[in-house]
């Protein structure tokens, strides 16, 4: 089944393309353009996949939230000019107008989240969580390596959690309050940290940390300061992007400065650590036009975040319209999205038309 | 060569030394085999190989260590970790990453080796431990011998000199272990490689061994020696060897293609005529079952575990429930107990069906304890244990009572320990008295001998056995053939969720393949299960 996947460099190409709209933009147009294309990768991607099920489970959960909230919003919320109807005056807090404005603010505020839950969804549909943080540079790969254990030990948990509340079960065990806790929680703590010990032993004994390469004190002295650098570049770049608006190519520049520094810092860190990487990724024509997709596609909504940032603007209440605007290029920048689900699906047709198993 | 020469090492905050003045010397090429008492310092000696001990554990050290040529109180586990392969008890917590393919490159990508001879070690490990199958499966979806077989694998990837494995096989299957000493034999015999294996179940390994390591613990001096030499000094030793040292053979057969040719020649001899296998359970037919499961299907999502599996158990029964790793067996004492109700047919637990009762009324009369005491205890003392299951069932507080079971189990001087301090052994009791306490009429047990040694086990089969004789039933999950025939009044075989064979001991045993005693194996007659049922025969 993951061998029919794509590259996952492309897929996480493909993520922070998708993830732009929601993370910029409230106008519902965009929004709901950005689910639809979320919505068909995830569909394709879970079939067949067994995981596929708790992703919507979780999906699921976020709509009904999202629609839970939105009366919430129209009743507690009475700014507007379009008036649906009106509650008496008397009632409290929800007494008064409820506009279409608020109905419009409530929609749009769910749906860039429900955007981005499918988005993650899709993603960890068509990517192997554990080898793509194994893919990490040297310099993250324990990083990498501790929450792969991590990941790993949850469903482990969950099964002694299971074992140990039935052995507290026939013993009578009956959860009536926190107290009632301790039978379950000291077994689970002792039970994990064992494991953890056993694991951590079985890594000592295979070599885990690799051989490392001495570093002089100079060498040291300059990654670090580039390391800091590079950090306190993004940190006053983010701010300008947040705080100083009419800085927006200032702030970005700063930004990216950073990012630049930290990964030519984190890239020297990394080749003190000497060690191999056993997994070789090809990439296939697919592969290459989904990278070609989600590069193109996120570069034309962040420029157009840049230049032309009232493009996305979107606030429903006065003095704003409650209609929302259509730029065709950004439209057709997500649209362009739901590609690779094509390509996964014309993949799928190949592999089995050459084997009928 | 391995060199261990006047080692004394004791854990942190322990005073009584593990290993103390403690000498070896293993030649390159052996296969030697450790045994020895839960505790004695078996799994200190294997860690001391790789500088596990004292590098991982901390604690005082002193003595020399020479493994070919390295010391690994100055390399450390890391430096050794091409040069000796460790493969530990537990399958499951052993592994770094979550597919076959994975985490046998795991050592090697560590170890920074080129990607070119990573693939061609990979192939290589692959057909040495015949998982090419399995290359691209997630470790979840393995059973345990393949679990084990890649375990092995991954540390062989680095080309190790030695293999140093701490009871890899107790805790799988019969099937399952022989697959993994198989596979060991053919590593030793075939390449070469120097192996060094604790294992509590002699009667699998001790064949295969050049030298026997016997480690008896609490300060006595350690024997090396032959196979042969070694197993007539041991207290406790497995059936075949034990009949040996009865009947005055020697030497000492230590296969059973060995043992037969003396069979044969007992065979001139009047064999008396044994016992009589009489009637199983007088009580039985007679009086109602406690348990009683109809035509139960269960199943966890689309995979089905129990397809009609139908078994009643009376008072005063002792049932072993046997079969392979995912038979159904744990799944069959879970529907016993309440834990899990049938998706089809229907189980009653003292004629009340366990769909309408309430679990605080089933636990009243069955007790169930799980695989991993660590599951259940977590109180300060074994006396709060006690007290914690007699509050959960609203009995009232009787340390009088508690006390006397304790004393029943050998406990008396644990009362105020904590459980987490004890040995193996002492624990599994403490959980089984924690059970106790609530007096119920059926006790159900998930492979309770996981990590016991013989001594616990035989100790473990006489409590189990009085119990029964007070009429209370017990029903046993368990892979220890030799166990069961120890104590078992019946065999259930589950395969596939499905019951196989139901019927006494004598019968099912010695009728089969995999699932007969030692001695079984030997006579081929199903009244010959034990070491005294030959006993009993020869003797005039």
């Amino acid at each position: 089944m993951r061998d029919e996947a794509l590259h996952p460099v492309a897929w996480t190409a493909w993520l922070v393309a998708a993830a732009l709209p929601p993370l910029t933009t409230r106008n519902p147009l965009y929004l709901t353009l950005t689910l639809l294309v979320a919505g068909i990768n995830f569909s394709v991607l879970g079939q067949g996949n067994a995981t596929a099920r708790g992703w919507a489970s979780l999906v699921r959960f976020g709509a009904t939230l999202w629609l839970l909230t939105i009366p919430f919003t129209m009743l507690t919320n009475h700014h507007g000019d379009i008036v649906l109807f009106t509650l008496p005056e008397s009632w409290p807090v929800i007494g008064g107008p409820i506009t279409l404005e608020s109905l419009l603010y409530g929609l749009t505020g769910g749906l860039a989240i429900i955007g981005l839950l499918l988005i993650f969804s899709a993603f960890n549909l068509a990517v192997d969580q554990a080898r793509l943080l194994r893919m990490a540079p040297a310099f993250a790969y324990q990083a990498g390596v501790v929450t792969a254990i991590a990941v790993a030990f949850v469903p482990q948990m969950a099964s002694s959690w299971q074992d140990i509340r039935e052995a507290q079960q026939v013993r009578g065990h009956r959860f009536h309050g926190l107290r009632d806790l301790l039978p379950l929680i000291m077994p689970l703590l002792v039970t994990a940290l064992e494991r953890a010990m056993q694991l951590a032993e079985s890594m000592e004994a295979r070599g885990f940390g690799g051989v490392t390469v001495a570093v002089s004190p100079r060498d040291r002295t300059i990654t670090q300061t580039m390391l800091l650098a590079g950090l306190a570049g993004l940190g006053i770049g983010l701010g300008a992007i947040g705080f100083l608006p009419q800085q927006r190519a200032l702030g970005v520049a700063l930004t990216a400065a950073g990012v630049l520094l930290l990964m030519i810092g984190f890239w020297q860190q990394g080749r003190t650590v000497h060690r191999t990487t056993y997994r070789r990724w090809v990439w296939g024509r697919r592969d290459r036009m989904v990278l070609a997709i989600g590069v193109t596609s996120a570069l034309i909504w962040l420029a157009t975040w840049l230049m032309r940032g009232e493009w996305l603007f979107y606030y429903p209440y006065p003095p704003y319209s409650p209609w929302p605007t259509f730029h065709t290029v950004l439209g057709f920048a997500i649209l362009m999205l739901a590609i690779p689900a094509l390509l996964v699906q014309q993949q799928r047709q190949e592999v089995g038309a050459l084997d009928p198993s | 060569m391995i060199r261990l020469e006047r080692v004394t090492y004791a854990y942190p905050d322990q005073s009584p030394p593990t290993l103390a003045g403690f000498s070896a010397t293993i030649e390159p090429g052996e296969f030697v085999l450790v045994v020895g008492p839960s505790g004695s310092g078996k799994s200190t000696f294997l860690r001391s190989l790789n500088g596990l001990v004292p590098h991982f554990y901390g604690g005082s050290w002193a003595g020399r260590a020479e493994v070919f040529g390295r010391d690994p109180l100055e390399l450390a586990p890391r430096g050794m970790a091409d040069l000796v392969g460790f493969v530990f008890q537990d399958p499951e917590a052993q592994f770094v990453v979550d597919t076959v393919e994975d985490e046998l490159v795991f050592a090697m990508e560590n170890f920074g080796i080129t990607q070119g001879t990573m693939r061609k070690r990979l192939e290589e490990v692959l057909d040495q431990m015949a998982i090419a199958h399995l290359r691209s499966r997630r470790i979840g979806t393995l059973s345990g011998g393949e679990k084990q077989r890649v375990a092995i694998a991954s540390v062989l990837a680095l080309q190790p000199e030695v293999l140093v494995l701490d009871e890899p096989t107790s805790q799988l299957d019969p099937q399952a272990a022989e697959e993994v000493l198989v596979a060991l034999r053919h590593l030793n015999e075939d390449l070469g490689l120097t192996i060094v294996l604790s294992e509590h179940r002699l009667e699998r390994v001790l064949q295969y061994a050049d030298r026997v390591l016997y480690i008896p613990g609490s300060g006595e001096q350690a024997l090396l020696g032959d196979p042969r030499t070694i197993a007539a000094q041991l207290p406790w030793a497995p059936p075949l060897v034990e009949l040996g040292k009865r009947m005055g053979w020697d030497p000492l057969p230590l296969t059973i293609k060995e043992g037969r040719v003396r069979v044969r020649e007992l065979a001139g001899r009047r064999m008396g005529p044994a016992l009589e296998t009489g009637p199983i359970a007088e009580t039985g037919p007679l009086s109602p079952p406690l348990i009683a499961a109809r035509n139960v299907h269960y199943g966890y999502g689309s995979r089905p575990a129990l397809q009609g599996v139908s078994l009643e158990v009376r008072p005063g029964e002792f049932v072993a429930l046997m079969g392979r790793n995912g038979s159904g067996k744990s799944t069959l004492l879970r529907q016993m107990v309440g834990l899990l109700m049938p998706a089809e047919g229907q189980v009653t637990v003292a004629g009340r069906p366990t769909r309408d009762t309430p679990l605080g009324d089933i636990i009243r009369t069955v007790g169930y304890v799980p695989q991993d005491p660590a599951a259940l205890l977590f109180n300060d003392t074994v006396a709060a244990e006690l007290a914690f299951t007699r509050r959960g069932h609203g009995l009232p507080p009787a340390a009088e009572a508690d006390a006397r079971l304790l004393a029943r189990l050998g406990l008396e001087d644990v009362a105020d320990r904590d459980p987490r301090d004890l040995s193996v052994g002492q624990r599994q009791r403490v959980a089984l008295a924690s059970i106790l306490v609530a007096d119920p009429q059926v006790i159900l047990l998930d492979e309770p001998t996981r990590g016991l040694d013989y001594e616990q086990k035989r100790a473990l089969v006489a409590l189990l056995t009085e119990l029964t004789g007070e009429g209370r039933a017990v029903v046993m999950a368990t892979h220890d053939v030799e166990l069961v025939a120890a104590g078992a009044d019946r065999v259930v075989l589950l395969a596939e969720g499905q019951v196989v064979v139901d019927g006494p001991a004598r019968e099912v045993m010695s009728d089969s393949q995999v699932f007969a005693s030692q001695i079984n194996k030997l006579f081929r007659d199903p009244r010959y299960l034990v070491v005294d049922d030959v006993a009993v025969a020869v003797e005039p």
